[in-house]
């Protein structure tokens, strides 16, 4: 595969097991894109999947996403020094769980900077860099099919994006461009410790499941499953 | 290589009175985006030449750089009709070989423009069979006036293709004869050349009233087929 893939929240979690799902597949891209704030996780990971991709050269980068200006900058380095992006999968994710009464606004803005905004301008800026994508994988969650008590801010993040997704996805049908939306349930990522602290996260969806998944929807077959947001669950 | 000529009349009505006109929207996307697009992704087109209706010059630029048109393109004010918008393209064609297309028909896809380039003709126009009857007419005294046998009629769509001297003869011999066509594949035949056709397809419609763009909507969204193919 001579295809460079951009995955945001490569560090952990979903993002990361896409990467390496990918990376180890039968068709490796020839490059993959990790975007993530900087953490010694990642410095763990960038070292991990140095040490096993062949193929696939690993390009990575520290932001975070909820400095625009900043992911601005990032896609215009990106396409000029990478070329066009295939495949983009809009991982990254945050949130702070709290009830209405507690929900700080500017935690809120942070909320939709990550999970909506920040998913936005990386396809409108690549758009505008003349970026052709082959598919867009968007990341939202069934929290934003159903709200939920004390997730108000992550659950109309959520809900967002799965309107955007179904957006994208006619709009970028001119260019062939396949737009796909999955909502995981319960997975055993960071983020959801963060939701559910007292779970124990041997007992629900592993990151790997939810990667899995976006393996296949990128496989040809995907397009068979891709016409509306996807719900990945227990 | 080619260059394609795209006849944008793209206004349509005002949708009330005292309010400005709109750019004809089809699936809320501008209608000159699809040919644009379309275009776009064809080789042998490297440069297109964009007719733009009196006062929205800036409007037709910001969408062709909005949607990062990698095609070099020049912009070219519309004439008076749209046998003079032609006419006036045609002299910013930098080609000695020129497609023709409108936006008014958003179902074009890169292949046709591919196909249409690749007819080893020079002049050659996508057309269609007329699958009903057609009376000749003293419109007038309305009556009719005697039969045409459809076998010999075709219906005229764009994209066209056509040698760059023999449409500007074609032009130069209209303006002698001081007529007026509404197409350039009839016009460059009157004049004189061999024009052939090709068949295209009737999903290939010109959107021009209110009806037509809820038919194209529908035609676009249509996700059994990739219109983009």
């Amino acid at each position: 595969m001579s295809k460079t893939l951009l995955v945001t929240g490569a560090s952990k979690g979903i993002g990361l097991e896409t990467v390496r799902r990918f990376v180890a597949g039968d068709d490796p891209p020839a490059k993959a894109i990790l975007v993530a704030r900087p953490s010694a996780e990642y410095s763990e990971a960038l070292k991990e999947l140095a040490s096993v991709s062949s193929s696939t050269e690993i390009v990575s980068y520290e932001l975070d996403l909820a400095d625009r200006d900043a992911v601005l900058d990032l896609v215009r380095t990106i396409a000029s020094d990478h070329g066009n992006v295939d495949l983009l999968v809009n991982n990254a994710g945050y949130t702070k769980p709290v009830p209405i009464q507690q929900i700080d606004f500017a935690d809120f803005e942070r909320t939709m900077a990550v999970n909506v905004y920040a998913p936005f301008t990386f396809v409108q800026e690549l758009l505008h860099q003349g970026n052709h994508f082959e598919l867009i994988v968007n990341i939202a969650s069934t929290a934003g099919i159903n709200g939920r008590s004390g997730w108000l801010t992550y659950s109309a993040s959520k809900a967002a994006v799965i309107n955007m997704s179904e957006v994208m996805r006619e709009e970028l049908a001119i260019y062939g461009t396949r737009v796909v939306c999955i909502s995981p349930g319960r997975t055993a990522t960071a983020l959801r410790r963060v939701l559910a602290p007292d779970e124990d996260p041997s007992t629900i969806m592993q990151p790997g499941d939810v990667a899995t998944v976006i393996e296949m929807l990128a496989s040809p077959v995907g397009r068979f499953v891709d016409s509306a947001n996807l719900v990945v669950r227990q | 290589m080619y260059s394609l000529l795209l006849l944008n009349g793209g206004i349509g009505a005002r949708v009330a009175a005292g309010q400005p006109k709109q750019l004809i929207k089809v699936r809320g996307i501008p209608i000159l985006v699809y040919s644009l697009v379309a275009a776009d992704a064809v080789e042998s087109i490297d440069q297109i030449v964009l007719n733009y209706p009196d006062g929205w010059h800036d409007t037709v630029r910001q969408i062709v750089s909005d949607y990062a048109i990698k095609t070099p393109v020049v912009y070219v004010p519309a004439g008076a009709s749209r046998h003079d918008s032609v006419a006036a393209m045609l002299s910013s064609a930098s080609n000695d070989h020129v497609v023709i297309h409108e936006t008014a028909r958003p179902l074009v896809r890169t292949g046709d423009f591919a196909r249409l380039v690749a007819d080893p003709n020079a002049n050659v126009s996508f057309m269609l069979d007329i699958p009903f009857t057609v009376a000749p007419v003293d419109s007038e005294q309305k009556v009719v006036t005697g039969y045409l046998e459809r076998s010999g009629l075709r219906n005229v769509q764009l994209p066209q293709k056509f040698a760059k001297a023999d449409l500007e003869q074609a032009h130069g011999y209209a303006r002698e004869q001081g007529r007026t066509f509404t197409e350039d594949a009839t016009l460059v035949a009157v004049a004189g050349h061999t024009v052939h056709f090709i068949d295209g397809d009737d999903r290939n419609i010109k959107v021009t009233t209110p009806t037509d763009v809820r038919l194209a909507t529908y035609l676009l969204t249509d996700h059994e087929e990739d219109w983009n193919e």
